[in-house]
């Protein structure tokens, strides 16, 4: 049996190697993202490891925010002098590090790294820990010297003597560029500009007497945990927050998490399509195998091998096609993880691929999911081939199971879809967006498990409505594909499947991304007053001179900032609300329209008060007038009045609860050194807009962050953004397309193969190469465009109702983006087309005279 | 230049299978013509090349040496292309079994040829065909709902649907029962005598060919005899002679082949 097992398989070798692909695609990105994540991890975290000082003391920071305040927290310099003074201290160093900086150079372009690293201004103290040594030049002396990091130097050519300017909290300031450092460890893709002690405390905090944290060093034989304890007994550790070198680099670490785990994520999405779309394609090879061999199978069940040995050796087939694909997958995911690494080093962060890391759990992973899948697709059609009849060796059937009834699946797929409905019906009539998103995800799931069961049953149906036209259009050769279609719903539905799983997705996304766009156009028509908005690209806050610049400029009326800042409000219902918190400048009314329940804005800004969304509120037991308090950060604490509460669409989001926004003024008061992050600007009277616009652009030249938009300008930064999104799984689509071109491919390859002596005859009767070509293409189209109508319709149910979800939390339009549909339904057929290449040649390039001869 | 009356020719025609010692020479050097508006059988034994005859003077397959014409037009040497546009045009083909493309009814069965082609059939004529086989009532039918009889007339009606100059029958009553045999056989009679059709079978039934006007007997790839108006004893008597002169291979080895 073992030894028919192993001829089988490689007998058929060519027929499973497509299916072998998609394992090994998915089996590729799982160990792909685990080598890189970790290969990233192990690199950041020698790094943080080896820079981290023994312990470090920073200021508390109670309160984090999503979203950049602009304001950095400090502790004093000479704090450094305390520090030193308690037991076990070797050491104790003030170290002044701010992000909250953008530097140019001297034709105002911008030299920090273009891929949302930060820039970071740093003193400059040589420990033997530094990441970075001084390799020409000399260390920075007095207020107008600095160094650069070569890596940044050398993408941006900027050398020694030039002259880069550093726009800072509290006012900008040039420098000369006096040494390069180089970084001796891997560099996380950041731009470093380096001051002396001095300068760095002065320039980026605004007094010398500042500094960001202290790192100190222990003596030796004291413990990292023990110089933690003494430190904070010599310092008191109320306002201050310590960490060993440990935690400072677990703490570096998490920081730079977010964005190494969104690249984990989506490999691990592509992972999930591939192995999701991966099965249909097995299951669909496997039932395949089978079908064309069931006179083999009956064979030897008449031979007397048991229910259980046929199955046990399909199965057994399935399991050295797991372990050839996942070898491959494991290879290929070396490969992965090499490329991304290098195209990381591209982005300017610099890890080496020679110290790849491939963890035992990497191989474990791979095996796990390329076997699992194999086995688990492979399972049904093991079970099929094991009730194969002995009599199935004598009898001249064609194909078993083309003929069965589909009662079973019918059932099954009806109950699925009714529940899938009604968990959809749920989604739409609820009230709360959890819930309603909850109820989503259970409809999504239900919905498609009840196309994919029932997809065979539809095959008859739609493409005789489908390929309705093909007769007249392609004649005979379009009569028979589309007959030939649907010869076998079976497979037809199941090759059609992996395409619609694809599509579906595309098409629920679609959807919602067009409603979003739709509903931020409308909030943005509604909100928006201001003529322009001046904004950095990627929403970090700005230097106060801009402010100024703005103001100065010829033609400006009104110019309105707005700062984010953390905070926390304990509601009168005992619930902390930690949020993210706008404040803006006097005259908010004249470039935002906001809809106030009670109150106005004047009253919402006033000096300690603010302002929260009425519904937010309620929920929370607070009333107009309620007084609340509010930390700020650095462990401020307010005690502020509600003074209006507001009427928002969509009071939630973006790290923002309840809505709440409060004065400049009262902001200011509390968290001194903040940043603007927004500027609304209106024109003066008699300024025409066009005029401004040129002014303002003209004015912020030396701002290369920034841009200045209007109104057209800010929808488009919205719509462009969730474009991000979109592409994203547009790139899940890709890969759900290539696994099921993969199992058109196959479908087609073996139909040919089955059809031969008919290809033979239709030959011998004059059907051209040509012809036969075309009749093989538009079947693939037809499978192709069934699967596309199935995902689409499949989709946008789902993304009708997602939109209900969306609207619960404010984004209340609905859009279909017919454009894109229809752009997907011609590329199902294009897809179609390009599946049928291989077989349709193989068939055209079949003898006649052996093809009519063949059994 | 060929004769009026001559359908299709061969001359030198030889087909050789493999190379060096290993080389099967299939057809040697035949030189035949086929008469239009008769019916012509080609019967021999096992190996004696009379499949093959038929698949080169239908440009189904390729020469080794020697020119093939239908009618005025020379095959050998026809591209893929213009070889299937022939076969479509001028050509029919009856096979022995899977004759029909199981897709389609009878009536799209019966117009393929024409389809293909992109031409309207002529409708009296498709019409007085299907009459004449008896096809009226099973033109929906697919073939997989038809009894083998009226499969293979349904094949025979689209040989004659697209009025070709040469109809080819290879063992077009191998699979049947007698009767539905006779009937085949019959019908491509009347093909010839009532429609005018040029038919060549190739068969190992002596009974089959006696329907026939002439029959020529193919042995080692040589056209040994020819026979006039054949009986089925006359083609049986010859084919034993056949037998004891080749004298290896017996009545069951000829009755195997097909």
């Amino acid at each position: 049996m073992l030894k028919a097992t192993l001829r089988s398989f490689l007998a058929h070798k060519g027929r499973l190697a497509l299916s072998a692909l998609a394992v090994v695609l998915s089996v590729a990105f799982v160990s792909g993202s685990l080598i890189f994540s970790d290969t990233v991890t192990r690199t950041f975290d020698r790094l943080f490891a080896s820079t981290a000082a023994d312990v470090t003391v920073g200021p508390k920071q109670d309160l984090r925010s999503p979203v950049p305040g602009g304001a950095t927290l400090t502790v004093p310099a000479d704090l450094a002098g305390r520090v030193a003074k308690a037991p076990g201290v070797a050491s104790a160093h003030a170290d002044v590090s701010v992000q909250n900086v953008t530097v140019t150079d001297s034709r105002d372009r911008s030299v920090g790294p273009t891929t949302g690293a930060p820039t970071i201004a740093t003193s400059w103290h040589l420990t033997d820990r530094s990441p970075v040594e001084l390799t020409s030049g000399h260390a920075p002396r007095g207020a107008d010297q600095a160094l650069l990091d070569a890596d940044t130097a050398g993408k941006k050519h900027v050398g020694i003597g030039d002259t880069l300017t550093v726009q800072a909290q509290p006012g900008t300031f040039r420098v000369r560029v006096v040494g390069i450092a180089t970084f001796r460890t891997t560099n996380p893709g950041a731009a470093l500009v380096f001051l002396d002690q001095a300068t760095a405390g002065k320039q980026l905090l605004g007094s010398a007497g500042k500094a960001t944290s202290i790192s100190v060093e222990a003596a030796p034989g004291v413990t990292h945990p023990e110089l933690k304890n003494r430190v904070a007994a010599a310092i008191g550790s109320g306002g201050y927050e310590l960490r060993t070198a440990a935690e400072q680099a677990k703490s570096a670490a998490a920081n730079l998490g977010g964005f190494l785990d969104v690249i984990k994520y989506v490999m691990l999405g592509f992972a999930g399509i591939a192995v999701l779309v991966g099965i249909f394609l097995i299951v669909n090879t496997f039932s395949m195998l089978i079908a064309q061999r069931t006179r083999e199978l009956g064979l030897l069940r008449a031979l007397g091998a048991d229910r259980r040995q046929v199955r046990r050796s399909v199965l057994l087939e399935a399991l050295l096609l797991g372990v050839v694909g996942s070898t491959l997958g494991l290879a290929a995911g070396i490969g992965m993880a090499y490329g991304l690494i290098r195209l990381m080093s591209l982005f300017g962060m610099n890890l080496k691929a020679t110290e790849m890391v491939i963890g035992w759990g990497t191989p474990v992973a791979a095996y796990v999911v390329g076997v699992g899948v194999t086995f688990v697709a492979a399972y049904l059609p093991a079970r099929r081939a094991a009730t194969v009849s002995p009599m199935a060796a004598l009898s001249d059937a064609e194909i078993a199971g083309v003929d069965k009834p589909l009662t079973g699946r019918a059932v099954a797929g009806a109950v699925m879809g009714v529940a899938g409905a009604a968990a959809l019906a749920g989604c739409v009539a609820a009230t709360k967006a959890a819930p309603a998103a909850a109820l989503l995800g259970l409809g999504v799931v239900l919905t498609l498990i009840a196309m994919v069961i029932a997809g065979p049953l539809l095959v008859r149906p739609v493409i005789r409505v489908l390929g309705a036209a093909f007769p007249s259009l392609f004649g005979s050769v379009g009569r028979m594909s589309q007959r030939n279609a649907l010869r076998n719903p079976r497979r037809t539905g199941a090759t059609a499947a992996a395409l619609m799983v694809g599509l579906a997705l595309v098409g629920g996304m679609s959807v919602a991304s067009a409603s979003m766009s739709a509903s931020f156009d409308r909030q943005i028509d509604r909100t928006l007053g201001a003529d322009f908005i001046v904004q950095s690209a990627n929403f970090s806050p700005f230097s106060a001179d801009v402010r100024r610049t703005v103001r100065g400029t010829e033609g400006v009326g009104l110019v309105v900032p707005q700062r984010i800042t953390p905070l926390a409000v304990r509601m009168p219902d005992g619930r902390r609300v930690q949020t993210a918190a706008s404040a803006y400048g006097p005259r908010l009314d004249d470039v935002v329209h906001l809809t106030y329940a009670s109150g106005g804005t004047g009253a919402a800004l006033a000096d300690g008060r603010l302002a929260m969304d009425a519904k937010f509120a309620q929920g929370h037991g607070a009333r107009l007038g309620s007084t609340l308090p509010v930390e700020f950060p650095g462990g401020k604490v307010a005690r502020l009045t509600v003074g209006a509460l507001t009427n928002l669409e969509s009071p939630e989001g973006f790290g923002t609860q309840g809505g709440i926004f409060l004065g400049l003024g009262t902001v200011d008061k509390y968290v001194p050194g903040g940043q603007d992050s927004v500027l609304y600007v209106n024109a003066a009277p008699g300024t025409d807009a066009a005029g401004l616009r040129a002014s303002l652009t003209s004015a912020l030249k030396p701002y290369p962050q920034l841009q200045v938009r209007d109104q057209a300008d800010y929808k488009k930064l919205v719509h462009d953004q969730i474009s991000v999104l979109l592409y994203l799984v547009y790139a899940l689509l890709g890969l759900a397309i290539v696994i099921a071109v993969l199992g058109v491919v196959n479908t087609l390859a073996l139909s040919v193969v089955e059809r031969t002596r008919e290809i033979g005859l239709l030959r011998a009767i004059g059907l051209s190469r040509r012809q036969l070509r075309r009749m093989i293409r538009l079947e693939s189209v037809v499978i192709a465009v069934f699967g596309a109508v199935l995902g689409l319709a499949l989709g946008l149910v789902w993304g009708v109702c997602g939109q209900q979800v969306l609207a619960l939390r404010g984004l209340k339009e609905l859009q279909v983006p017919w454009g894109t549909i229809v752009a997907v339904m011609i590329a199902s057929a294009v897809v179609g087309v390009v599946a049928a290449l291989f077989p349709a040649l193989r068939a055209s390039r079949m003898n006649v005279l052996t093809a009519i001869a063949h059994e | 230049m060929p004769g009026r009356g001559t359908v299709a020719r061969a001359r030198g025609l030889t087909k050789a299978y493999g190379t060096g010692e290993t080389a099967v020479v299939a057809l040697d050097s035949v030189d035949v013509d086929i008469a239009r508006g008769r019916f012509t059988a080609v019967m021999g034994p096992s190996g004696s090349g009379k499949s093959t005859l038929m698949h080169c003077l239908a440009g189904l397959d390729t020469v080794s040496a020697g020119q093939v014409w239908l009618g005025d037009t020379e095959i050998t040497g026809l591209k893929d292309g213009e070889l299937t546009r022939l076969r479509r045009d001028r050509i029919g083909f009856v096979f022995q079994s899977f004759n029909l493309i199981p897709t389609l009814t009878a009536a799209e069965n019966i117009t393929l040829p024409m389809d293909i082609a992109g031409r309207k059939p002529e409708p009296g004529w498709v019409d007085q065909v299907i009459d004449r086989l008896g096809l009226r009532d099973r033109l929906g039918h697919r073939p997989a709902q038809l009894s083998g009889g009226q499969q293979q007339r349904v094949a025979c009606a689209r040989a004659l649907a697209s009025q070709p100059e040469l109809i080819f029958a290879d063992e077009p009553t191998g699979n049947l029962d007698s009767r539905s045999g006779l009937e085949v056989l019959g019908f491509l009679r009347s093909a010839v005598d009532d429609l005018g059709q040029s038919v060549v079978m190739v068969t190992h039934d002596p009974g089959a060919a006696a329907h026939s006007d002439l029959v020529l007997f193919l042995g080692d790839g040589r056209i040994v005899d020819r026979m006039e108006r054949p009986t089925a004893d006359t083609v049986l008597e010859r084919m034993k002679a056949f037998d004891v002169v080749r004298g290896r291979l017996g009545d069951d080895a000829v009755a195997r082949e097909d």
